[in-house]
């Protein structure tokens, strides 16, 4: 009896340990536009997937739509979702008073794209959205105000002498 | 001998600075309400304390400093020198509050990059910033373009007779009219009517393109404004990748290549001397420069096996190439896509071509194709020269609005210059080496700072060394105002302190 919980513990664990590592063999990496742009011969014509968020425009053509990716400080991709590919309604999308919408997107990464003319992008083949946008507060800071009001108010002092006090100096 | 400097000089060019500064603190309005009309309440509220702290900045200078004493040459080359660097730190004001810069200085690299037309940037996150701001990016340089001088000259200063002195020391030489403020409204006149153009030409482009009606037209000033200044900005960090349009590109490549061109030209063009763009100069030296340097781009991109096809090729290869030329510096392809695909030679191609750069008197920089075309021609000259009978009188010509003798001086001047911009490239690139990045990756930084173009391939970042920061600012600065007015402000300010030291001996 021991011996069989001894084995049957033994294949519980080596389970656990295995079904993830397989799991992810089968899932593309999730790789960032540096990496992508770094590295673009090594992941050209590969399987990769991505994640960001969307930027304020979602640009739809005749035959799929755009959309570009923020994935850090500067650094975003174009994502091309062809027509027969599932998009989920993209809710909102990035602007000074909006986060967007986050997406994973699973794709074909192209270094030099031949049906775009050369550009770098990632052709989707399913989108996900992880994380629905939300709106961001940008506070008016109180001592802004007063910086305000202070400068305004030697503005119109400066201002004002400077209109009423004749020229100095003589014409050359 | 180097004349003593006067209360009265610091008084000249005290007051005209200040009316330059006003220029600035008016022109922060136009942000101001573009955040209003986004309700960026406190974008909006940023825009109106910098607004009032220039206009206080520039109301102190000319309260304290006025007279009616028109600026001499010296004064014009400094107040031209000094207002660029008084715009570029009160203009970083909104972009300090807005949160997105790492520093003082970075922010003073950003908008000495803007007013230069340069178009590199150390801003973080720019995808996240206000319309506001982005409108002050495109604006600074839109402005920066025809001179922020001009700009005073237009609506503060009126005609006196130094004026078109001030615009010369800013790199705006030509004399279009005899009354220098109907230059400057000139300039203007002509920039507002492209600016119109371009504007809902772009706009309906994005419309096609699927961008939001509402925000299409903005996307298409901000890209116009850029293009046309061959500045090198846009509002996303993609650069013009944001976009997937080759319409978008194509409508740009128009705007910046017109941009390029000599004011002169554009005026000869208005005023319907239209075989002026066959015969001119800059149009013939560019034209071959142009043609050259996208042979050795096509060479290195096809040895390399780069792009699929000729469509691809051309799309990317012509529009940097041309973008670099024009010294425009908006991109179609990653900034590390230079190093990683085109490799050395596509690179030295590109650095070539910005090198030499726009034409005189534009919105561009570079050596200018006016200089590289007087420099050939005053080669083949003096081989015509060499060739010849002792006693033959060899004249070299060249057209330029209209025929012009070649002179030895003429050709001496361009030269000049020509060797101090190739000095400023070789120090950026020096320090760039310094620091351990390849010669070829340094090379194209620095060229790209000092002939004011803005492609980068990949060094330009917040994290790079303090001092490659400072330099790559130093050779914008020259680099777009043409040395000599900088020059006399660093003469100028070594000649007060002698002045200061022989009036306190005196004492």
């Amino acid at each position: 009896m021991k011996r069989l919980c001894a084995v049957l513990i033994i294949v519980v664990l080596t389970v656990l340990i295995v079904t993830p590592v397989l799991a992810s063999a089968g899932q593309p990496p999730v790789l960032s536009t540096t990496e992508l742009v770094e590295n673009s011969y090594k992941w050209d014509g590969k399987t990769v997937s991505f994640k960001g968020e969307v930027l304020q425009d979602l640009m739809v053509r005749e035959d799929g739509t755009w959309m570009n990716l923020s994935d850090g400080n500067n650094t975003a991709m174009g994502v091309f979702v062809p027509k027969g590919v599932a998009m989920p309604a993209i809710s909102r999308t990035e602007d000074y008073r909006t986060v967007g919408d986050v997406v994973f997107i699973t794709g074909v990464f192209h270094r030099v794209c031949a049906q775009h003319e050369g550009e770098t992008d990632i052709h989707a083949t399913s989108v996900t959205i992880v994380t629905p946008g939300s709106t961001k507060a940008n506070p008016i800071h109180l001592d802004r105000v007063v910086w305000f009001v202070v400068l305004a108010g030697l503005l119109g002092l400066v201002m004002w002498l400077y209109y009423r006090k004749p020229g100095r100096g003589t014409e050359h | 001998m180097i004349r003593r400097v006067w209360r009265e000089d610091f008084r000249i060019i005290g007051y005209y600075t200040g009316l330059v500064t006003i220029g600035v603190g008016l022109l922060m309005l136009v942000p101001m309400v573009t955040s209003l009309v986004f309700r960026e309440w406190a974008s909006a509220l940023d825009f109106a304390i910098s607004v009032a702290l220039t206009l206080l900045v520039g109301y102190v200078l000319a309260l304290v400093s006025r007279t009616k004493s028109t600026p001499g040459l010296t004064h014009a080359m400094v107040i031209a020198a000094g207002s660029w660097l008084v715009a570029m730190v009160l203009s970083g004001v909104p972009y300090m509050l807005s949160g997105h810069m790492a520093s003082f200085l970075d922010t003073c690299f950003d908008t000495m990059s803007g007013y230069t037309t340069t178009g590199m940037y150390l801003m973080q996150d720019l995808d996240h910033i206000s319309q506001g701001l982005n409108m002050w990016r495109h604006l600074l340089t839109y402005v920066g373009g025809q001179g922020i001088v001009v700009l005073a000259l237009t609506f503060l200063i009126g005609s006196t007779g130094g004026a078109f002195k001030i615009m010369v020391g800013e790199g705006k030489e030509e004399k279009l009219e005899p009354n220098v403020r109907h230059i400057a409204v000139l300039i203007w006149r002509i920039s507002l009517i492209y600016l119109g153009v371009g504007t809902v030409v772009l706009g309906v482009v994005a419309i096609a393109n699927g961008i939001k009606p509402y925000l299409a037209f903005f996307h298409g000033a901000y890209i116009f404004m850029s293009a046309w200044s061959t500045g090198g900005f846009a509002p996303y960090s993609q650069n013009m990748l944001y976009y997937h349009s080759s319409a978008m590109e194509i409508a740009s490549m128009v705007f910046f290549i017109l941009g390029s061109f000599n004011f002169a030209l554009h005026y000869a063009v208005w005023t319907g001397n239209r075989r002026e763009i066959l015969r001119n100069v800059e149009i013939v030296s560019f034209t071959i420069t142009v043609l050259t340097t996208f042979s050795l781009v096509c060479l290195a991109l096809m040895q390399r096996g780069v792009y699929p096809n000729a469509v691809a090729l051309f799309r990317r290869g012509f529009f940097q190439l041309i973008s670099g030329h024009t010294t425009t510096g908006q991109s179609n392809i990653y900034a590390r896509t230079f190093v990683r695909e085109w490799g050395p030679l596509g690179m030295l191609a590109t650095t070539i071509a910005m090198a030499i750069g726009a034409s005189a008197a534009s919105t561009g920089g570079g050596f200018k194709g006016l200089r590289v075309g007087i420099i050939v021609k005053g080669i083949v000259t003096d081989v015509r020269k060499l060739l010849s009978p002792e006693r033959a009188v060899v004249m070299g010509h060249y057209h330029h609005i209209r025929d012009k003798v070649l002179s030895d001086s003429v050709v001496k001047s361009a030269a000049v210059i020509v060797v101090l911009y190739v000095l400023i490239y070789v120090v950026g690139t020096v320090v760039g080496m310094a620091y351990g990045y390849p010669m070829v990756d340094a090379l194209f930084e620095s060229v790209s700072a000092g002939s004011n173009t803005g492609l980068s391939c990949g060094i330009v970042q917040a994290s790079m060394p303090t001092l490659m920061k400072i330099v790559y600012m130093f050779e914008m600065w020259m680099g777009r105002l043409e040395f000599l007015s900088v020059f006399t402000l660093f003469g100028f300010i070594a000649t007060s302190f002698r002045s200061m030291r022989v009036r306190k001996t005196a004492v």
